[in-house]
């Protein structure tokens, strides 16, 4: 059961890539849903801490994950974040759909703790819980019992 | 009936603020809040908004790219003003760095405008303005001035119903800036390092409408947030203080809880008197303050200890500690070196009030001046003066310590120049008796009452001081070196 914040957090990230990739998905639904997601994101970060902030993280968040997934790194640095997006949601497209549900729940995790590491688990969860879906209630009677 | 309007005035929720603005910010006002990086800024705007904001009042704080937004959320959550329940709800940051670089002022007023009728914020800051005016220096010809910009911005701002808050760094004295002329309020703070120590200042520069304190406040930042101590204003005995109702200079005394020292100042110390104790290192003014806070609550009068000095564990320096420990004697102890005196004036109000106490003790002057920073030194005097006035005002009564260099050439009392606003002082000296160092202590003044004149011996027991009998068979004591003259009386050999 997850108790903590950050566990919480993973579990709703990952419920939210699920419910927007579909039932069963292929590597391009995923990339598709991922792409939503950080869409959302960016919307609810930018006005707060700017759009240069949430790239900054972004990278560095990109970067993070690359070292597990190494065909992730993007060569040729200072890119625009939407073209940056374009790029990730190709190269997600080319994978299996697990990897590119494990890559892209990875990569929002880290992008998460790394939020959270600078402004706190709670500032975090205020700004970027509407984001991710709520769990449904036959799950929850599932956790409740 | 006046039909004359009515400016509500918002509690500041900044301890000190609202004092010295005069009763609080006026709503729907213009206010700048100015100074150098890391004055505090920021804290005391952020401090003023979580104070503020609610669900019906919303604010929205512009971040302009000054600090980076994630810092300034990292840093300020960490006062405990910060309330995160309010953030998004009825606080919005909108981050306007973007529109900065991008764009021109147009689009920037344009943005901020957009922001505004989206929320309807009872409150505005900006943060920071002087980022808006080197940007402006970027800004390709054609597109409106930065002036043109505040003067728009002042404009909007009034048009809004929202109290409005520009933050930003003192721009040179030579750019003498229209925004200073916009602003109905102007509040600056800086810090000072002086040596080892860094003491905040502020300073309103100007409200409109309102008398408010003149002058530099210290202030510090702690977690809890920024707090002010205002100085204390010497009242003028006029409309709120008449001297007849203030039965502070009654006819009552204090006992001191020395046995034969009351008699020696004429009846006991009258009330409301303050009482300077000068004497060298180890002739006993501490024990002779214990020993007035320790008889005070045995008759029930609270009282409160300020102390500097480091007190080693005597059996009546415990008598005081469990004094303290049972509540029954507040205490200031202070190490550090960066105090302003009205700081300390200030909590020792608020604890007098606290304590409802009636005898107080500085122990000591000497450990006082040095607990208060370089910077203040060179008004000590002033703000002791100050101090008095309040602690006068209060109908306390109080005994400081003084020490005092042992010097037999000149009759000194304290080094301040203090002695001529205590209304009593109490002297103690060594003197040289037979090798030996004895103890004596002289009542030198009491304002407007008889006292002893005598010279009397005493002696520093467990019990506490026990004062002898005058001393007789000795002459030239304030000189260190008595010699003994012949006395016909039985009081020869007057031992304590």
């Amino acid at each position: 059961m997850p108790t903590t914040d950050s566990e919480l957090r993973r579990e709703a990230i990952r419920r939210t890539l699920a419910r927007r990739a579909g039932g069963t998905p292929d590597a391009s639904s995923v990339a598709k849903a991922t792409l939503g997601i950080w869409h959302q994101v960016s919307a609810r970060l930018a006005p707060v801490i700017g759009a240069r902030g949430v790239d900054a993280l972004f990278s560095r968040s990109l970067q993070l994950t690359s070292a597990a997934f190494p065909w992730l790194a993007i060569i040729g640095e200072n890119m625009e974040s939407a073209d940056l997006l374009a790029n990730i949601e190709t190269r997600l497209a080319w994978r299996e759909p697990e990897t590119a549900l494990e890559v892209s729940y990875t990569l929002l995790v880290t992008f998460t703790e790394l939020m959270a590491t600078l402004i706190g688990e709670s500032l975090t969860g205020r700004l970027l819980d509407p984001v991710w879906v709520p769990p449904s209630p036959a799950s929850e009677k599932e956790a409740g019992s | 009936m006046s039909k004359k309007v009515i400016i509500h005035r918002l509690a500041t929720g900044v301890p000190g603020l609202d004092a010295i603005l005069g009763g609080g910010l006026p709503e729907l006002s213009f206010n700048l809040i100015v100074g150098p990086p890391g004055s505090g800024k920021t804290t005391l705007a952020h401090q003023i908004m979580f104070a503020l904001a609610t669900k019906e009042k919303p604010a929205l704080f512009f971040t302009v790219l000054g600090e980076p937004p994630l810092k300034m959320l990292r840093y300020q959550q960490q006062f405990s003003f910060f309330d995160l329940d309010k953030v998004n709800e009825s606080i919005r940051f909108v981050n306007l760095s973007d529109d900065f670089v991008t764009g021109n002022f147009d689009q920037v007023l344009a943005r901020i405008t957009r922001e505004v009728e989206n929320v309807s914020p009872a409150l505005v800051f900006v943060d920071s303005f002087r980022s808006i005016m080197l940007e402006a220096r970027h800004q390709p010809a054609g597109t409106i001035s930065p002036q043109q910009f505040v003067q728009q911005f002042g404009i909007m701002l009034s048009s809004w119903q929202a109290t409005t808050f520009l933050i930003g760094e003192y721009e040179a004295e030579s750019e003498h800036h229209p925004v200073y002329t916009v602003a109905d309020g102007l509040l600056s703070l800086e810090q000072s390092v002086y040596r080892n120590s860094m003491v905040r200042k502020i300073q309103v520069l100007k409200m409109r409408g309102q008398a408010t304190s003149p002058g530099m406040h210290t202030f510090r930042i702690t977690s809890p947030g920024v707090e002010i101590f205002p100085a204390p204003i010497v009242r003028r005995d006029t409309v709120d203080g008449p001297i007849t109702s203030r039965p502070l200079r009654s006819k009552t005394r204090v006992a001191m809880g020395v046995p034969r020292l009351d008699e020696m100042l004429g009846g006991g110390l009258p009330s409301g008197y303050s009482l300077l104790v000068a004497g060298p290192s180890g002739s006993g003014k501490t024990i002779l303050a214990t020993a007035f806070l320790a008889e005070g609550v045995r008759r029930g009068e609270p009282g409160v200890i300020v102390a500097f000095e480091q007190t080693p564990s005597h059996s009546w320096v415990r008598t005081l500690d469990d004094l303290i420990r049972a509540g029954q004697i507040g205490l200031i102890n202070t190490r550090s070196l960066d105090l302003s005196i009205d700081e300390i004036v200030q909590h020792l109000t608020d604890l007098i009030f606290q304590m409802k106490a009636t005898r107080v003790v500085i122990d000591s002057l000497s450990g006082f001046e040095l607990a208060v920073a370089p910077a203040f030194r060179d008004d000590f005097r002033e703000s002791l003066f100050r101090m008095f006035a309040v602690l006068s005002n209060l109908g306390v009564t109080v005994l400081m310590t003084s020490e005092l260099e042992d010097r037999y050439i000149d009759l000194r009392f304290s080094p301040y120049g203090s002695a001529f606003l205590t209304d009593a002082i109490i002297v103690q000296r060594y003197i040289e008796v037979e090798s030996h160092l004895q103890r004596v202590m002289a009542v030198v003044k009491v304002r407007a009452s008889v006292h002893s004149t005598e010279i009397r011996r005493f002696e520093i027991t467990e019990e506490g001081i026990v004062i002898g009998d005058p001393v007789l068979d000795y002459e030239g004591i304030l000189g260190g070196q008595p010699t003994r003259v012949k006395v016909s009386s039985p009081a020869e050999g007057g031992k304590p």
